[in-house]
């Protein structure tokens, strides 16, 4: 019995030691693009016709920020709104302006992109030359013509972020 | 009236996806896999476009998929050989929901590309 249990302590022993093996860990990092939604906007009415996201006129910039993980693969094109998603009913003509500006970048050279921004439209276009986060901002003003007074309600419009593989 | 959202990100990969034979005859498919962490949204679209923004055919599953908020989702898309010559950008954006504020709302649009990557 204690030869038994003496052949037993012994090879339970040699089981018990650790197995070793290296585990790997891998990863890869590809071109890839996220649009994060920052902030909101939101309209201000200085004068009775006019809604407008000017933080000077009441309202709020949205802020869009783009990620991009790979230098030069990515546009981001941002359109200003030229309708209201919903409004009440409107009789008359809405005259629309816009602007889509850089506001805050994660690296120096990205605020070379602002020069080089092209506007088509109503849409306005940065080429995402640098890996990193680039933050941008879009004005919106809407005047009812003629200078009336827009109708009571609520008035919602929609800014397009859109990020383009190259 | 103040209104703003936290960490709330849109995101599609891979940005130059493989083309792949699918079971069909004559029909190709990508693979995509999106994530969305917009609390506001959870319905996206999916469109392809081609050069000139264009639509182009396609089939999936669900052409506006849900996708609850902190969600890993993968799809599928389904194109006709035919019409891959012509096919470019492989697109989702966010369904924006309307609100009871005088608002912007952004919609976001994430478009990978089916001609390659650039040389």
């Amino acid at each position: 019995m204690r030869f038994n249990m003496k052949y037993s302590i012994a090879i339970l022993s040699v089981c018990a030691f650790p197995a070793l093996a290296n585990v790997e860990i891998t990863g890869s990092v590809e071109a890839k693009c996220v649009i994060q939604t920052t902030k909101s906007g939101s309209y201000g009415n200085p004068i009775a016709s006019k809604l407008s996201t000017t933080p000077a006129d009441g309202g709020i910039l949205p802020v869009m920020r783009y990620d991009v993980s790979i230098a030069d693969a990515y546009i981001a094109s941002i359109t200003h709104p030229t309708a209201f998603s919903s409004s009440p009913s409107l009789t008359d003509t809405i005259a629309w302006t816009g602007s889509t500006s850089v506001t805050q970048t994660s690296v120096a050279g990205m605020s070379a992109y602002e020069a080089a921004k092209t506007v088509v439209g109503n849409t306005t276009n940065f080429n995402l030359t640098l890996a990193g986060s680039t933050w941008f901002s879009t004005a919106s003003s809407a005047t009812y013509g003629s200078a009336k007074p827009l109708p009571g309600g609520t008035y919602t419009a929609v800014v397009q972020a859109s990020c383009i593989a190259k | 009236m103040l209104v703003t959202f936290g960490a709330s990100a849109h995101e599609m990969t891979p940005a130059y996806p493989e083309v792949k034979p699918s079971h069909v005859k004559n029909v190709v498919k990508v693979e995509m896999s999106f994530f969305n962490s917009r609390e506001e949204i959870r319905y996206y679209q999916i469109d392809l476009f081609d050069l000139n923004w264009m639509n182009i055919p396609f089939s999936t599953t669900y052409r506006i998929m849900q996708v609850d908020y902190k969600e890993h989702k993968s799809f599928d898309v389904y194109i006709r050989k035919k019409d891959m010559p012509e096919a470019v950008y492989l697109c989702t954006t966010s369904k924006v929901r309307r609100t009871n504020q005088s608002s912007t709302l952004i919609s976001s649009r994430i478009c990978s590309r089916l001609d390659g990557e650039p040389a």
